[in-house]
């Protein structure tokens, strides 16, 4: 295996700097730079163009390339124009905040989907499946900045019930009991909003395996041993139906970093999905451009991680 | 459609689809269209009703001053909300910011040394004072004894000096290094490395500052002062390079207003508590408690409390939400205007400066003047904007009284005169298609390029394209659409490099506190977008600033006489002057917007604990 993932990671390789260069060529493209903003009859424009030239915002594409991956490798992305930090100092700040709504997004959708999924897989076509089934249905329809946006005005504007945007209450003391409680309060609603889509998903997969594992023979074989009902669902068939969504796990991990756009823009979130946004529309490249590195590395690794947790839970699949 | 009326209009409509979705999924298609159609409908006429579209509102029956009911107490903390789509930067000191939601955070922790009256002249109220010497060009500052930082070291002289050397090093990486500071003798000296010092910077003593500058011009006392001294006993021994990403900017930054920082969570929040040691004396409010707000949800924040006031409020949204119950609109006329430019010629990037071509397409200026006639802008902002932008007649905005001529009209909506003068210009239709070609009967087709944005940006796009339509002139939007905000100043020339397709473009000034338009209009000013050049706009924009415009009486006629010249060459016309309107919670007490109210942040105070509820 080890064999395996070496050479999985050798192969991933020239992915991350072909992806690299093209983000890079991209954001080049765009009209503007991070100075556009500051068109200001207050500010000389003289100064503007002695930012831009030390910035090196006119140098031609390859240039600004050759320098930012000089960085790069040594682990120095660089300079965010916009917020006058190191671009790491910038991403470790919003990683956190991204890692833990995505942590908690993640214990809402299995919280939710795999109950669902087991219901409306053993008893299907009953009255309690079709309606998970059509809960499905308009989750797979119901676009997830709708379904935000309405939970920030019922929950958070109409009942009040939950802060409606922000990761934390302001002047709280970090570490704190009160700042954790505020942290975790915050932390709620976008993640709910969000499991409550992604979830459905989960639970088509989990169905769909559940029914076909339902009449595979050995089940049957397992209930002409005399096997309880519940023997068989809970030994036989979930552990043989949840393979898929092991699989899936992976790229879950991997949103973990990534974080939603949606999400983190309508609840105004401090995370990776509202940086990079707003770096695109101000065009911040250093910021895009690692960004997009991360998130590619992330999507990388994320398939990675799901091949190998798939050869662990089944042992009919050999990687060689 | 407000934001508000739209998530309302969207929840009625997600529900009633909800609801005909779990409810009927078997039943027959026509209970859901039927649902559908009676939950927009009621939505639409409810939407007519308090709507309000006709009703016209005028800034003039805004207040620039909160009215005070009931008894302030002592103590209670405000809760600013800083409209913003974007986290705030966190460059929290004058001398390193750049964007707008940083200065709203600086406003509540720090000041400038000198403040200003509502004329934007210095005055001597501030923490500091002026004297000018008999030759204009020597300016003496005194700081106040009792002006301290926040951790009680004196503000200095040496501190307002060392906030000029910051910005004039070479390291300096913030915008503000420009003519205000090369004006400054030995300024440029300093900054290309040849002088250790500014020899027009000396300091007398402690608390007193000279500073000599090279040019005397009236606009010295309107803004072009830098005012902001930096804490040389923090900053003093970091590198110019390093100053504005230092903890000392971003986690615990310093001034000497009546807040001080407590805690910063970046990008969304900073608590400030009162400075008991503030020069003015000790403030009314515990704290502030300044957050960001997604534009978004501004009017459900003020409804249930969530914030007293707002750094911003959109006034398309305000007729929708004029009885807001739980608030007082503060209003004021805005330092900005709209307006539609013709391009009359490109930038020279070698010499930086304006070369106006006598053979563009726009540059006969009765084709220019016509195209002002057949624009209706009254109807524009009573329609669009319910009175609260209105018609604009010169160059020079209502925001600064003393210069703006409001006995000048401008040029009124009258389309007949419009055609008249086209006719009279040569301007006719010869292939019978309704549209004009030019005298020399080739085809004139007027590219217009406008920003996207707004939610009504494309209306007034179309709507301008009619009105010149109707007197006759073919104008098509550039790529038939709207462009966005970078690629639009990219194209009409931020960078030096006009797109040569755009003719005509629609786009608006914020002006600078100092009237002075040079930076716009001049010949070397990469703004001046219409490219428009002539010695008799130099003359004029040079005797607005000379030593004669110290004579107030002068600079008006000065400025009078420009924006008349302005009106006749149109090289841009104004469309639409703006009001700016800021919604106060009741409870809220001495809160003021704009500048020489003579009011002064630690005055304001609040009447009960909690933020009032909107009923």
């Amino acid at each position: 295996m080890w064999k395996f993932i070496v050479r999985r990671l050798f192969v991933t390789f020239p992915q991350i700097v072909l992806l690299s260069i093209i983000i890079f060529i991209l954001a080049q493209m765009m009209p503007g730079d991070a100075l556009t903003g500051l068109i200001d009859p207050n500010i000389d424009p003289a100064a503007i163009e002695q930012q831009r030239e030390r910035l090196g915002l006119n140098n031609p594409w390859y240039v600004q390339y050759a320098d930012w991956v000089k960085g790069a490798v040594q682990g120095d992305l660089g300079q965010s124009f916009r917020y006058k930090m190191p671009v790491t100092e910038l991403i470790e700040q919003r990683m956190i905040n991204t890692f833990w709504l995505s942590l908690l997004t993640l214990i809402f959708t299995y919280v939710m989907a795999i109950p669902l999924g087991i219901i409306s897989g053993r008893w299907n076509d009953t009255w309690l499946d079709r309606a998970i089934t059509g809960y499905t249905y308009i989750g797979f329809a119901a676009p997830l900045f709708i379904t935000a946006l309405l939970m920030v005005w019922i929950f958070g504007f109409h009942f009040g019930w939950f802060p409606t945007g922000g990761s934390v209450a302001p002047g709280l003391t970090p570490g704190t009991f009160e700042y954790f409680m505020s942290k975790l309060q915050h932390l709620l609603l976008p993640a709910f909003s969000m499991a409550v889509i992604t979830t459905v998903s989960t639970v088509q997969y989990l169905r769909s395996e559940i029914i076909d594992t339902k009449q595979k023979d050995f089940i049957i074989t397992a209930r002409a041993k005399g096997a309880p009902e519940s023997r068989v669902y809970n030994r036989h068939i979930f552990r043989n139906s949840l393979l898929p969504i092991a699989a899936f796990f992976g790229y879950e991990i991997s949103g973990l970093i990534g974080g939603s756009v949606f999400i983190e823009t309508i609840f105004a979130f401090p995370g990776m999905g509202k940086l990079f946004l707003d770096s695109v529309l101000l065009r911040d490249f250093s910021v895009v451009s690692s960004v997009v590195l991360i998130f590619g590395i992330a999507a990388i690794l994320g398939a990675l991680l799901s091949d190998i947790i798939l050869s662990i839970v089944d042992p009919r699949i050999r990687i060689k | 459609m407000s934001d508000s009326k739209l998530m309302k209009t969207l929840l009625a409509l997600m529900l009633v689809l909800l609801v005909a979705l779990a409810a009927c999924s078997g039943d027959s298609d026509d209970d859901q269209s039927e649902g559908t159609d009676s939950g927009s409908d009621s939505e639409d006429s409810t939407e007519t009703e308090d709507g309000g579209d006709n009703e016209l509102y005028s800034v003039e029956d805004f207040s620039q001053i909160k009215s005070n009911e009931g008894e302030a107490i002592e103590g209670g903390t405000l809760t600013f909300g800083l409209v913003s789509d974007t986290a705030f930067e966190g460059t929290l000191n004058w001398n390193f910011y750049s964007g707008n939601p940083d200065s709203q955070i600086l406003n509540w922790f720090d000041e400038a040394l000198l403040t200003w009256d509502e004329n934007y002249v210095y005055t001597n109220d501030g923490a500091a004072t002026y004297e000018i010497d008999e030759s204009g060009n020597v300016f003496t500052f005194t700081i106040g004894d009792n002006v301290n930082w926040h951790d009680g070291e004196p503000v200095t002289a040496e501190d307002w000096l060392f906030a000029h050397e910051v910005i004039g090093h070479p390291d300096y990486d913030g915008p503000r290094y420009g003519s205000d500071f090369t004006n400054i003798e030995g300024m440029a000296e300093y900054h290309s490395g040849e002088a250790e010092t500014i020899s027009g910077i000396q300091v007398i003593d402690e608390k007193t500052l000279e500073i000599t500058y090279i040019q005397a011009t009236p606009s010295l006392i309107t803004g072009s002062i830098w005012t902001y001294p930096l804490a040389k006993h923090i900053f003093g021994d970091m590198e110019v390079a390093e100053m504005s990403a230092s903890p000392e900017v971003r986690e615990n930054p310093i001034g000497f207003g009546p807040f001080k920082v407590e805690s910063i969570v970046p990008g969304e929040s900073v608590t400030m508590v009162k400075n008991e040691d503030y020069w003015r004396g000790e403030p009314n409010l515990d704290g502030v408690t300044v957050k960001v707000i997604n534009p978004n949800v501004i009017v459900q924040e003020l409804e249930s409390g969530g914030v007293d006031t707002v750094s911003e409020f959109p006034v398309d949204q305000f007729p929708d939400n004029a009885d807001m119950s739980n608030v007082e609109y503060l209003g004021m006329i805005d330092r900005s205007y709209s307006y539609i430019g013709f391009k009359l010629g490109t930038w020279d990037k070698e010499n930086g400066e304006v070369v106006t071509d006598p053979d563009a397409k726009m540059a006969d200026v009765n084709l220019r003047k016509a195209m002002w006639h057949a624009v209706d802008n009254t109807t524009v902002g009573e329609r669009f904007y319910n009175g609260l932008r209105w018609n604009a007649t010169t160059l020079i905005p209502p925001s600064h009284p003393e210069f703006h001529d409001e006995t000048n009209p401008g040029v009124p909506y009258d389309p007949e005169a419009a055609k008249q003068i086209l006719d009279e210009a040569g301007y006719v239709d010869v292939d019978g298609d309704n549209f004009r070609e030019t005298p020399d009967g080739e085809e004139l087709v007027i590219n217009f390029a406008s920003m996207s944005g707004s939610e009504v940006a494309e209306p007034l796009a179309q709507y301008y394209i009619q009105a010149w339509e109707q007197v006759g002139l073919n104008v098509q939007l550039i790529d038939g659409r709207l462009q966005e905000f970078n690629s639009f100043y990219d194209r009409v020339g931020q960078n030096g490099d006009d797109d040569p397709a755009v003719d005509i473009y629609s786009a608006a000034w914020g002006v600078g506190i100092d009237v002075d338009p040079r930076g716009l209009y001049g010949r070397d000013a990469i703004f001046n977008f219409s490219r428009y050049s002539s010695d008799e706009n130099d003359e004029l924009l040079a005797a607005g600033v000379s030593e004669d415009a110290f004579d107030l009486e002068n600079r008006q006629k000065v400025y009078n006489e420009w924006q008349q010249f302005m009106i006749d060459e149109v090289p841009v016309f104004p469309t639409l002057y703006r009001s700016e309107l800021v919604p106060v919670n009741n409870r809220v007490h001495n809160y003021y917007i704009g500048d020489g109210t003579n009011m002064y942040r630690y005055d304001i105070a609040v009447t009960q604990e909690d933020t009032i509820v909107a009923e």
